[in-house]
This record gives C-alpha cells, structure tokens and sequence, in this order.
C-alpha cells in the first residue's frame, strides 16, 4: 500500500475531564478534498487545530510524508490556513496581506511580486490589489485570505468554517470558486463545515463527526446512500425515521414490522439485530412514491399538507400512530398531484431503499 | 430603559442645562488663567483693564521658566515611554493570560488611579529616600511612570480586547514566528491604543504635581512645581502665563488623540 500523503493518528485531545477528540485516525492522500463534517462542539476545529500547531493533543500523532509534524512549531508547519473568521491584517492592503508569507520568508521583491498577481488572479481579485480589508465585503476578504494562505504553496490548506458568515447565496459561489481552485492548484484541502450540503458539494471525502470521535468516513455517495448509523442518516440529508420490530434478517435484508402491523420484506439492515428487537427504519424524503411501483412496500396515511416547488412537490403526511413523514417525490407526469389535504391514501416506497437501525 | 436618552422628554432640557452647568463650574477657573495672563495688571486684577503679551515675554526670557518646562517636558516624554512599554506587557498578561490572580493583578496596577496621590507621594518619597533615588531624575521618571501605569493599560488593554486573536493567529501560520506576529500584526493594529496610551502617560506626569513636589529638588523642578513655588512666593501674571501654556499643551494632545480616534473609528 502506497505510504499516505497525510496522516491523523489516534489523536486525542482533552480539556480537563473533557475529552474533545477521541482517537482520531485519518489518512489523507495527496491532493484530496476531505471535510470535517459534524454538529458544533463535535472536535472538528479541534482536530484541525492539532493538524495547525495551535493545540498539542493530549497524545497521537501528525504525520506528513512520514515525519511528525508535532515538535515543528506552528509558523514553521509551512501549511495554510482559512479561519472562520475574518483575519486579513487590518493595517494592510490586499496586496500586502498576500505578500506577508513571502515577506517573512525573505522571498525576493520580483517573486513576491508575481506571485501576488497571480494569487489575487487566480481568487479573481486582482482590482483591489491596493483596498484595505475594511473595503472589502466579507466574501472578499474570505477570498484574500484564501489567496493569502496558498501564496507560499503550501503542502496543506485547512479551512475552519471560512464561509459561515456569508449569506447563503455568496456562500455558494465561494464554493464553486473553492472547488475551481482545489482543481487548479491541486493543494489538499481539509475543510471543516457543519453545513452538510457544503460537505456534499465541495468533498472528495467526508468524515463524520459526533462528540469527538468519527462516526463514518466516505465519499458523500457513501454516507448518504450507505449510512453507517441513524446518525448519519439523519445529518446527511432529510430523513424519516419510522418504529419498526425486527422480525429477521438474512444477508443484510431485514424484515421488519411496522407501527401499523404490515410486514415490509427486504430493507437494509446495517446492524446485527435479535428477533423482536425494536428498531428505526428511515426512509429519505425522495424515496417515497405517490404511485406505485411493482416491489414496493406501502404505508396507510393522512395527506396533512402539500406544496408544490418546480422539480419536487412536498408533501406532510402523518401515519396512523402519529409519526409525521416529509414526502418529496418528483413532480413529474408518473407523480399526479392526486394528494389532496385531509385525504386519506397510501404512499410507496422501494424497501431497498430503507435502512434498519437499532432504536 | 429607564435612562434612556431618547426617551428622557423634558428632563432632556433639565439634563443638558446640569450639564452646561457642570462643565462651565469645571472649565471657568481656566478660562478665567487664561485671560488673566494677557491681562496688563501686575495684580492680577478682574476683569482687566488692558491686554498684553508681555507676561509670556517675561516667561520665555527667564531661564528658570525654560528649565523647568523642558525637565517637565523630558520627565513626561521618559515617564510616557516607560509606562507604555510597562503597559503593553501588562495589557498582554492581563488579557491573553490564563494565569490565577488575573484580577487582582489587574486591580494591583491600575490602584494608582485610585489611592490618595498625597499617600503614594509620601509611600514613594520614604521609600526612594532609602535607596537613594529621591532627587534623581530615575527617581521622579519611576514615580510618575507608576502613576501613568494605568492610564496606559486602560487604553492598551482594551485595544488588545477589541484584536481578534485569529488575527495573530493567522500570522503565525502564514511562517511569522510569534513574536515577529505581535511586532507586525498585532501592534500596529492596536496603534491608536498604544499612541492614546502614550499620550495620557505624558499628561498624567506632565500635569502632575503632588509627587513632584516630593520628587523635586533645587536642581530638579517641574513646570508645575515651579508655578506652585512661584504661586506662594509672589503672584505674578507670569504664573498664569505658565498655567496657560500648560493647558494649552494639554489641550493640543487632548485634541490630537480625539481626532486621530475619530479617523481610525471611521
Ligand atoms: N480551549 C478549550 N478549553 C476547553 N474546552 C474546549 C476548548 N476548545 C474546545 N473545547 C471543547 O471541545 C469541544 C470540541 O470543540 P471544537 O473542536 O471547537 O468543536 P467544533 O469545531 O466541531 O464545533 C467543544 O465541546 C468545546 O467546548
Ligand atoms: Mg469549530
């Protein structure tokens, strides 16, 4: 196996009592996209930090190309880093902000001109060269720093959280600018975001965090149509998580029993489950089918709301035994609108398309 | 709220009339000097009589006016440089610190704000009279650097609260060792603190004169100490041309700082 470019080993970091990350094990090939995902408070910043110089773990180590990062002294790491927040030197221009790497490692006046250009280029800002960051709106300013921390070419780019002050649609374009320049500069990037659409959109990998430790590592393929645990389920897209008993299983395909008494044959079971063991069947919104399709299990419900929205329409139906269920099937022709409020109907879904969890 | 100021009505009129009233009460004792010192009557009489510039050059022909204004001059701009450097280093301890005791520490260097100048005076006389400052020059800088201290950690510090860390931070990823990133990041970001710091650090000893008064000796007086000597010797027009000048620097440094606050605030 080809030795990897970086490597996260069983890094642990306490605070006192408090363990903020357990035994993180991660390795990074080069040139890869991987984020941090996770609920605020999971150890992501944390990790990242350890990953920086600005906190030692507890114990583990930090390896790139095989040698410890740890004894190496943050400024001297030589790895980039974007913050969350806003950190271009106040006293500088734009300019000067990018310059200031090459200036402290004595590069020559001509290189450090040229590289500036071509960093304010390539976040396409070379008009404000000469503004200083209080000039500058918050996208922008995100952009030099982003220009800042790849003017030394670093090995290495951290990003914690570096577009979560921005509204939602300049964070967008940031992040189609972000992903054009991982493909043009072909740096590892390891982001960090509790946005999950942001993870999904930028990543290569995904790494899921919960209190401290990593739930699931994968491609964003991987975590959404295979997630390893309810919890991943229910942080990577929309989920609808329905009672169920387990009745058996056999290779990886459960039966289970539903609140309403109907038996559903053949969802997937990640989890080894004993008979009668009660569980959780999640079903993601856009599994569900108005129609239905020869295969597929169904549900008796109650129609509580439903609105239209160009591709999808989305619909509030509530079961039997109460559980409320966000249904998104597409609004094309094989979905008719049929679905009036207060009506009573049934809904479909492929049991291949379900995950059993254990309650 | 109860106090707020939109929302006061009438009592607006009421609170600026107090105001007007408490600033006139502070402010007409100088204006009252500052007349007096262009007035013709060697006696100093209200209101006066004639009008004249010849107290200032009576002032500036006499050396001992001169001296005494250049050892204020020098006292303060040492007594400013020391308590600003003294200050940043508190300021940094006292808001980047995780150590215990933070408070009190705080509390320890910002007492002379508080304490009695006529105790401290007397506290630092005996106690420089002992090691052999007292009438020194070092001796006369350390007590009014003391005494400047807090008017340059307040400043300081709380320029060094309005810094984003990350900002450091920042430079120190970008290869600055963290000391070159407190030299060129977070210092001149801080700068207006630090020259606010130096200024008040300068009027708190250029003004200053209960501990002068212990500090001094023949060889060594204060611009204020001398208009104190001058005053119990012979009240001459000549001490309210001095006072005058020591407001009008005063209030020239006052001006300075507010306006480079304002510029940097916009
Ligand atoms: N310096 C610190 N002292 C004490 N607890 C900390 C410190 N830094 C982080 N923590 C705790 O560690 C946990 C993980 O924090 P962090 O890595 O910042 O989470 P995330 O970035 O995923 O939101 C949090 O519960 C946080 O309160
Ligand atoms: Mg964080």
């Amino acid at each position: 196996m080809t030795r990897p470019f970086l490597s996260i080993r069983a890094v642990r970091k306490t605070f006192g009592a408090f363990v903020a990350v357990h035994d993180v094990t991660i390795d990074v090939p080069k040139g890869e996209f991987l984020t941090f995902l996770g609920p605020s408070g999971s150890g992501k910043s944390t990790t990242l930090y350890a990953i920086a110089g600005f906190q030692d773990p507890t114990s583990g180590d930090v390896l790139l190309e095989d040698k410890s990062l740890l004894a190496v002294p943050s400024h001297k790491r030589n790895i980039g880093m974007v913050f969350q927040r806003y950190t271009l030197f106040p006293h500088l221009s734009v300019a000067e902000n990018v310059a200031f790497p090459l200036r402290v490692r004595r590069r020559p006046d001509g290189e450090v001109k040229r590289k500036v250009a071509d960093m304010l280029a390539l976040v396409r800002l070379e008009k404000f060269a000469d503004r200083y960051p209080g000039a500058l709106s918050g996208g922008q300013q995100q952009r030099v720093a982003l220009a800042r921390a790849l003017a030394y070419d670093p090995p290495i780019l951290l990003m914690d959280e570096p577009l979560s002050a921005l509204d939602k649609k300049l964070r967008q374009e940031i992040q189609a600018e972000i992903r054009r320049i991982h493909r043009e500069t072909g740096v590892t990037i390891l982001y960090v975001t509790h946005d999950q659409e942001e993870a999904l959109h930028l990543s290569d990998r995904i790494a899921l965090f919960k209190e401290g430790r990593i739930e699931q590592i994968g491609t964003g393929e991987d975590l959404y149509l295979r997630p390893a645990s309810e919890f991943v389920a229910g942080f990577i897209g929309n989920s609808n998580f329905l009672p169920a008993e387990h009745l058996e299983t056999e290779s990886g395909a459960a039966t289970v029993r539903l609140a309403d008494g109907s038996i559903v044959k053949g969802v997937k079971a990640t989890h080894a489950l004993s008979r009668g063991q009660t569980a959780r069947l999640m079903v993601r919104p856009e599994a569900f089918r108005l129609t239905p399709v020869s295969g597929n299990a169904s549900l008796a419900v109650e129609i509580v709301d439903t609105a239209f929205f160009g591709d999808r329409r989305r619909v509030v139906a509530r079961t039997g035994s109460g559980d409320e269920i966000d249904v998104r099937p597409s609004s094309d022709a094989a979905e008719p609108a049929g679905a009036d409020a207060a009506a009573s109907r049934r809904i479909f879904f492929d049991p291949a398309q379900a995950f059993l969890f254990p309650a | 709220m109860l106090l707020d100021y939109d929302r006061l009505g009438w009592l607006r009129a009421v609170l600026a009339a107090f105001t007007a009233l408490v600033a006139a009460f502070l402010l007409l004792p100088v204006v009252f000097i500052i007349l007096l010192s262009f007035g013709s009557s060697r006696w100093l009489a209200f209101p006066p009589t004639g009008w004249t510039l010849k107290w200032y050059q009576e002032l500036l022909a006499d050396p001992a006016w001169i001296n005494a204004a250049l050892t204020s001059a020098k006292i303060a701009a040492m007594a400013a440089i020391l308590s600003v450097l003294v200050g940043l280093l508190a300021s940094f301890s006292l808001v980047r610190g995780e150590f215990p005791g933070r408070q009190l520490l705080r509390g320890l260097l910002l007492t002379p704000m508080v304490l009695p100048v006529v105790v401290f005076a007397i506290a630092v006389y005996a106690f420089f009279l002992r090691i052999g400052l007292a009438g020194t020059t070092i001796g006369f800088v350390i007590a009014h650097t003391i005494l400047a201290l807090p008017f340059a950690i307040i400043p300081i510090a709380t320029a060094l609260e309005g810094f984003d860390k990350s900002i450091e931070d920042a430079a120190i990823v970008c290869g600055a060792s963290p000391l070159q990133a407190r030299l060129r990041i977070t210092l001149p970001s801080i700068r207006i603190g630090i020259f606010s710091a130096a200024i008040f650090s300068f009027l708190a000893s250029w003004d200053e004169v209960v501990v002068a008064i212990f500090m001094a000796s023949p060889t060594l007086q204060t611009l204020p100490v001398k208009i104190w000597g001058s005053l119990r010797a012979d009240l001459s027009p000549v001490v309210a041309a001095a006072s005058s000048l020591l407001v009008g620097l005063t209030l020239c440094l006052m001006i300075v700082t507010a306006l480079l606050r304002r510029r940097s605030s916009r």
